[in-house]
């Protein structure tokens, strides 16, 4: 990382996210919302308070759940600040 | 390396596949294919070696002109096959404990 | 998956969490949208450790369950004694009980 333009790791990004609220776009139709309490070298990552959508062809299902470890496998895109949507 | 404690216990996953050599058991693959057959061998990945097997195929189809969902299942019967574990889902063992429906 | 643990309160890694889900029921949900979960009246889940615990987890998120249900589309649609789930078929593993609400 000697060239490292924004003098920011991807993974101090996440780092600076922990005890807030978080946007996860998985690969597929999924996406969660929650407060991140810690991540691993593979993104695996611990959410608190989560809010499942799936898109699905009967209309989005939407799953709380307390805490989850959530596989950092299939994860596409992170947002910091959590979703822009309304709950 | 272990007395017989050591042998029957569950420290990690495969443990569950270990305890189960050379008995039946029930495999769930991906697209809808399922698995009962004898376990001969298996490893890390979950490649398995089944003997005297029974496999189930699931179809789904669409009725053109109902549109109802047609569920079509094929069974055949192999006697010997070699499953890549890389398509393995779920694999349970034939019941050790006394858990009843 | 060592090392970056922080002694901060609020940061709990997934080590962390794997080592506090000993004994409660879970909720482990594949990426195909199958969900599995202990059934309803017992408490026998996950466990890293010991000598007569069935139940038990490892670093590739494979994973040992007892009385296991199997649900689809929120449908029940088998029960094991014993199950091994492959861990990269796992996208979450979760605590709670779940709650559902359809549409919107």
């Amino acid at each position: 990382m000697a060239n490292n333009p924004s003098q920011l790791l991807p993974s101090e990004l996440i780092d600076r996210c922990i005890g807030s609220k978080i946007w996860v776009i998985m690969k597929g139709d999924k996406e969660l919302v929650g407060t991140l309490r810690g991540f691993d070298v593979y993104v695996n990552m611990v959410l608190e308070d989560v809010t499942e959508y799936e898109i699905t062809a009967e209309g989005r299902r939407i799953t709380k759940l307390d805490q989850i470890l959530l596989n950092g496998n299939n994860i596409a895109i992170l947002v910091p600040g959590g979703s822009p949507d309304p709950e | 390396m272990a007395g017989t404690e050591e042998e029957s216990a569950v420290k990690e996953p495969l443990d569950l596949i270990r305890l189960s050599l050379d008995e039946r058991i029930y495999v769930k693959l991906r697209s809808d294919r399922e698995l009962r057959g004898k376990l001969h061998a298996y490893d890390q990945h979950l490649n398995m070696i089944l003997g005297d097997v029974e496999e189930i195929v699931t179809t789904v189809e669409i009725d053109d002109e109902t549109y109802e969902e047609i569920v079509r299942t094929t069974k055949r019967t192999v006697p010997f096959l070699f499953v890549r574990g890389d398509g393995v889902i779920l694999v349970s063992p034939p019941l050790r404990t006394a858990y009843i429906e | 998956m060592s090392g970056t643990e922080k002694s901060s309160g609020t940061t709990k890694t997934p080590a962390d969490f794997l080592k506090s889900i000993r004994g409660r029921p879970v909720v482990v949900k594949l990426n195909s949208g199958v969900d599995y979960r202990v059934a309803s009246d017992t408490s026998l889940v996950l466990s890293h450790i010991g000598v007569g615990i069935l139940a038990c987890l490892d670093g590739y998120m494979n994973i040992a369950m007892e009385q296991t249900e199997e649900y689809v589309n929120g449908q029940l649609k088998n029960k094991y004694g014993d199950a091994f789930i492959r861990g990269n078929n796992v996208l979450y593993i979760s605590t709670s009980k779940r709650t559902l609400a359809e549409g919107a």
